[in-house]
């Protein structure tokens, strides 16, 4: 043991020079001398004087392991000192054709406060190529892994202050190898980040500590990137592992990003992650095999917010909170299309004092936000959020200790009204009841009608209407007004509705939090009938980023039957999930459906045959479902038309138990559904049956 | 409240059972081993019958009389039957061949009972006789070796006719020297033993041993059937799934349990982790156990590496379960990517 400590004491001595120029910056003890860099080289590879300047060695520069004087005339002439207390800047002026920096390995360690690694420098960056701050414009610049080679990090992250802007960051993750590797992700902010695996060539652990809260990196701003995506817009040839994960870090904004096609969440936090900021970004199509969440918050994450963002056609939740420290504010998002994958509401929520506030929340295969019954959450604020197209409630607590594997995922139904105090204890917001309308129709006065029912005492109702049909919940599409309770626990609105509306309400209190919502009641005319309105009209699903201002108005599509001429499933040889010659000439025709009919989506449905156990079929079917939808997604397919379902070997094709009918168990059936709930014809196929 | 950890275990290897089973099992052995007893009997019955017994067989011969009987309702009512008498040859097996022969001892080794479990006091019975004609056993050492978890009851010797000259005991063994045994004479010798719940993880077999200078030392052994009683070996295993921040595969404050996960044992229990991502497993056999993290139970997680210790980087975890002993199964794991590709 003695001897250990010798070997690791021996080893920090000899990393002396260099871990005591890195851990000075963060401590904020020494200046760095300061300079602004231009990159003209996208090549990479070791530190040495050559022709152009690399943006490995102008990182080296910053942190002040490399002096201009080790560098060539050419390199030096590309770089100039800047006043004292200034941070550095890191520019690019790569040749036209060479702007993708292609790492061998993992770069330096950001610990020079104050850098600014701009990649709107670069020529050919046109910042006004956009119409919607989530969806900046294409980076000129990217940042990637050289091919055959693989780095586990973007950039690492761990001074005060840094800046990274308008770049494309993609294809950093790790492959399987002796032991499994700590999250990789694009950028990675973390004050002495953790080494990538435990080989023998990791730095000393000795550094590696969490709870010293003032070497965390302060005030990290990524704003203006592409994350997981080339600059080009396609699904990369290798995908990332997470976007951003803040580690360890505090006051980190996120901004005006657009954070896509990850493997994992794309934003996630670790230990620390107090005064996040993520404000505007796009977070499209992430957790495609992975953690499915699209921003999932661990740690501490005390004062964050999470503002304005589209998070759309994520695997599973929009945000899923899991046990964190501290209160979120989640406000003005538009959180849809999510649940791919995953059937988890849209927005989960763990710990007390959270606030959600004007998001609208829809398309969700779950309910719309979710509250814990494990660990204690109260006084969560969930209030003027619109909804729509819920499987669920549009909130649903979770009652009676209720910590079953569903409960963590899609919440626990509607409860009954508190009946002893001991509920209080053991449901999420602390069961504050549901709001209960006196009747389910109230009769229109003359020009108002008069809603009535009971709640809380005291407690603050907000009315809403329900647009879609369901009873008796339906997701609250839009608020209507709100009205306090009396000390006897009743409560009286009057609303000039039109006949037909059909109206709920929840209840909040600043000592509890939110509740669940009431059941639909009805207005009626004053003859006592319910006259239907209008429907609304059904848009399709779409995460696209908006169109220029003078959109061309598209002619309302024709409502009748689509006579589609697509085949309906592919099929698979024996224990196999990987895509066949044939099946891929299947998946082309309906990729180009859907790429023809924005209406459409599609559920991809896997199979297998009955043999082998329950679990393995149903991990296997699972895997044929990604797999073709991996096809589909690099054949242009956006992400939130397609709904991952595995039935393992529960809905066999064939009764027999021959290899013809094995072979035809063992598939993917996609079932589409136009949008506008209109009927389609498809066909069934087997020209790419695979015989065992 | 929650604070107690919940044991939610889908089957419980119930130890107890096992070891009534085994139980049930020696009793069957005992069984076999009584009837090989009366079918030697029978079989020196037919031989000895055989052929006409002649004088120096009868006078080498010794009858029992056996106390048996059977009563039973036959076809012309009750009935009773007596047991025959049994006719054992006592002549003396064939020995060593014939040499410098060395004066004997006899030891002779009872207790008080067949079977006995922790907690009981057991009494032994030792008898040493002194089968020589003219040399006396001067000292005679009588050295009883006890086995794993009996323990001598102090001061509970008591011999007869002559007393020892010493005493000396172990926690494992007993030594009493005596000053001297005549040509035939014998002594007697009784103690009591205590059974302690280390019995059950010995054999029950007990050896005492007679030796004097100018003797051949002679041994006995005595087998105790020990059943484990109230007392159970049973260990339990203890555990904890949790999110690893800093990759020591320790759970720290900051470091959430996960709910709801599984562990799948070596004998197909499967285990669901708590709210606070924690579990135990009672009545547990002793011996090697491992355990695995079932990684479909906890989608987006997968184990986190471990920078430390590099056999914690296994998917499965080893323990060496002592009876009535503890165990961890610690789990540290990490959001993950790439899941699942074919």
């Amino acid at each position: 043991m003695n001897q250990r400590w010798w070997i690791g004491y021996s080893v920090f001595a000899l990393g002396l020079p260099a871990v005591g120029l890195a851990i000075a910056p963060a401590l904020g003890q020494s200046a760095l001398a300061a300079y602004s860099m231009r990159v003209t080289s996208g090549d990479d590879g070791p530190v040495q004087p050559d022709q152009g300047l690399t943006l490995r060695e102008a990182i080296e520069l910053a942190n002040g392991t490399l002096a201009p004087e080790q560098l060539s005339e050419a390199e030096q002439a590309l770089v100039q000192p800047l006043p004292a207390g200034q941070g550095s800047r890191i520019g690019f002026d790569l040749p036209v054709g060479q702007t993708t920096i292609a790492l061998v390995d993992l770069l330096p360690e950001i610990v020079a406060p104050e850098l600014v690694i701009d990649g709107t420098t670069q020529a050919g960056y046109d910042g006004s190529a956009t119409y919607d701050p989530k969806f900046p414009a294409a980076p000129a610049v990217s940042l990637t892994v050289a091919e055959g080679r693989e780095v586990a990090r973007g950039l690492t992250i761990a001074a005060d202050g840094v800046t990274v802007r308008g770049l494309s960051l993609y294809g950093f993750r790790t492959s399987d190898r002796a032991t499994k590797t700590t999250p990789p992700s694009d950028i990675f902010v973390s004050a002495l980040a953790p080494p990538v695996d435990s080989s023998p060539l990791s730095p000393a652990l000795e550094l590696f500590r969490l709870d010293q809260a003032d070497l965390a990196p302060r005030g990290v701003v990524i704003e203006q990137n592409w994350l997981g995506l080339p600059p080009d817009g396609e699904f990369p040839a290798v995908p990332s592992a997470f976007g951003v994960t803040v580690f360890n870090a505090v006051e980190t904004t996120i901004r005006n990003n657009r954070i896509q096609n990850h493997d994992g969440s794309a934003i996630i936090t670790g230990f620390r992650a107090d005064g996040l900021q993520v404000s505007e970004n796009a977070i499209i199509g992430n957790g495609l095999a992975g953690m499915p969440d699209a921003i999932r918050l661990e740690g501490t994450i005390a004062s964050s917010a999470i503002t304005d963002n589209l998070i759309c056609a994520n695997d599973g939740s929009g945000i899923y909170l899991f046990k964190p420290e501290g209160a979120t504010e989640i406000s003005g998002n538009a959180i849809q299309y999510n649940g791919r994958r995953f059937e988890r509401a849209a927005v989960y929520l763990m710990g007390s004092d959270h606030e959600l506030s004007d998001n609208f929340i829809g398309y969700q295969p779950g309910p719309g936000v979710a509250v814990t019954a494990y660990p204690l959450s109260h006084r969560n604020q969930i209030r003027g959020n619109r909804y729509a197209e819920l499987d669920g409630l549009a909130i649903d607590l979770n009652t009676q200790g209720n910590t079953e594997v569903q409960d963590f995922q899609k919440g626990d139904g509607p409860n009954p009204p508190r009946n002893s105090h001991h509920r209080r204890r053991e449901t999420g917001n602390a069961a504050i009841n549901a709001p209960q309308f006196d009747a389910y129709s109230f009769v229109s006065g003359a020009a108002e009608v008069t809603l009535t029912g009971t709640a809380d005492p005291g407690s603050e109702i907000d009315l809403y209407r329900v647009a879609e049909p369901g009873f008796p919940y339906s997701p609250l599409t839009e608020p209507l007004g709100t009205v306090t309770a009396s000390p006897e626990g009743t409560f009286s609105a009057s609303l000039a509705l039109p006949p037909g509306t059909r109206v709920s309400a929840i209840a909040s209190d600043p000592e509890w939090g939110t509740s669940e919502p009431a059941a639909v009641a009805a207005v009626l005319a004053a003859d006592g009938t319910q006259p239907d309105l209008p429907a609304i009209p059904v848009e399709p699903p779409s995460c696209n980023p908006p169109t220029p201002p003078p959109a061309p108005v598209d002619p309302p599509p024709p409502l009748e039957p689509l006579r589609l001429e697509i085949p309906r499933n592919i099929h698979f040889a024996l224990d196999r999930s990987n895509i066949s010659t044939e099946s891929a000439g299947v998946l082309d025709q309906i990729a180009a459906a859907l790429l023809e009919y924005p209406v459409l989506t599609v559920e991809l449905h896997g199979h297998t045959d009955p043999r082998a156990s329950v679990a393995y079929n149903l991990a296997l079917s699972e895997r044929r479902a990604l797999a073709a939808r991996d096809y589909l997604i690099r054949k242009g397919v956006p992400m939130e038309r397609m709904r991952i379902v595995p039935f393992g070997e529960a809905q066999r094709r064939s009764e027999g138990s021959g290899r013809v009918e094995y072979a035809r168990d063992r598939r993917v059936e996609f079932i589409f559904t136009d949008v506008r709930g209109l009927d389609i014809i498809f066909l069934n196929q087997e020209a790419d049956l695979q015989l065992e | 409240m929650k604070g107690v950890p919940l044991a939610s275990s889908g089957e419980h290897q119930w130890c107890e059972e096992w070891s009534q089973r085994g139980g049930v099992r020696r009793n069957q052995r005992r069984l076999y081993r009584g009837l090989l007893f009366w079918l030697a009997l029978v079989l020196s019955y037919f031989l000895s019958h055989a052929v006409p017994p002649s004088t120096v067989a009868q006078a080498q011969s010794q009858i029992f009389v056996n106390q048996a009987s059977a009563q039973f309702v036959g076809p012309n009512g009750p009935a009773t039957t007596v047991s025959n008498q049994t006719e054992v040859s006592t002549l003396t097996p064939p020995g060593p061949p014939p040499g410098p022969e060395l004066p004997l001892l006899q030891i002779t080794k009872t207790a008080d009972r067949a079977a006995a479990e922790p907690g009981d006091v057991a009494i032994y019975r030792l008898l040493v006789t002194n089968l020589s004609t003219t040399q006396p056993a001067t000292p005679l050492t009588i050295t009883d070796q006890l086995p794993l978890g009996l323990l001598y009851v102090p001061n509970s010797v008591e011999a007869t006719p002559q007393q020892p000259t010493q005493v000396v005991a172990t926690d494992s063994s007993l030594t009493l020297t005596f000053a001297s045994l005549g040509p035939g004479e014998s002594v007697s010798v009784a103690y009591g033993v205590l059974l302690t719940p280390d019995a059950v993880r010995g054999n029950g077999r007990n050896i005492a041993q007679a030796s004097a200078p100018g003797f051949t030392p002679v041994t006995a052994a005595y087998q105790m059937t020990i059943r484990p009683g109230i007392l159970a070996d049973c260990g339990t295993i203890l555990g904890r799934v949790f999110v690893d921040k800093n990759f020591d595969g320790q759970q720290q404050p900051g470091e959430a349990g996960v709910p709801n996960a599984v562990i799948f044992m070596d004998d197909g229990n499967r285990i669901l982790t708590d709210p606070d991502g924690l579990f135990s497993l009672a009545n547990v056999l002793p011996g090697y156990r491992v355990g695995t993290l079932d990684l479909y139970s906890l989608p987006g997680y997968t184990l986190a590496p471990n920078l430390y210790r590099i056999e914690e980087n296994s998917a499965s975890r080893f323990v060496r379960l002592s009876p009535g002993g503890l165990g961890r199964m610690n789990f540290a794991v990490t959001p993950t990517f790439g899941e699942e590709q074919s």
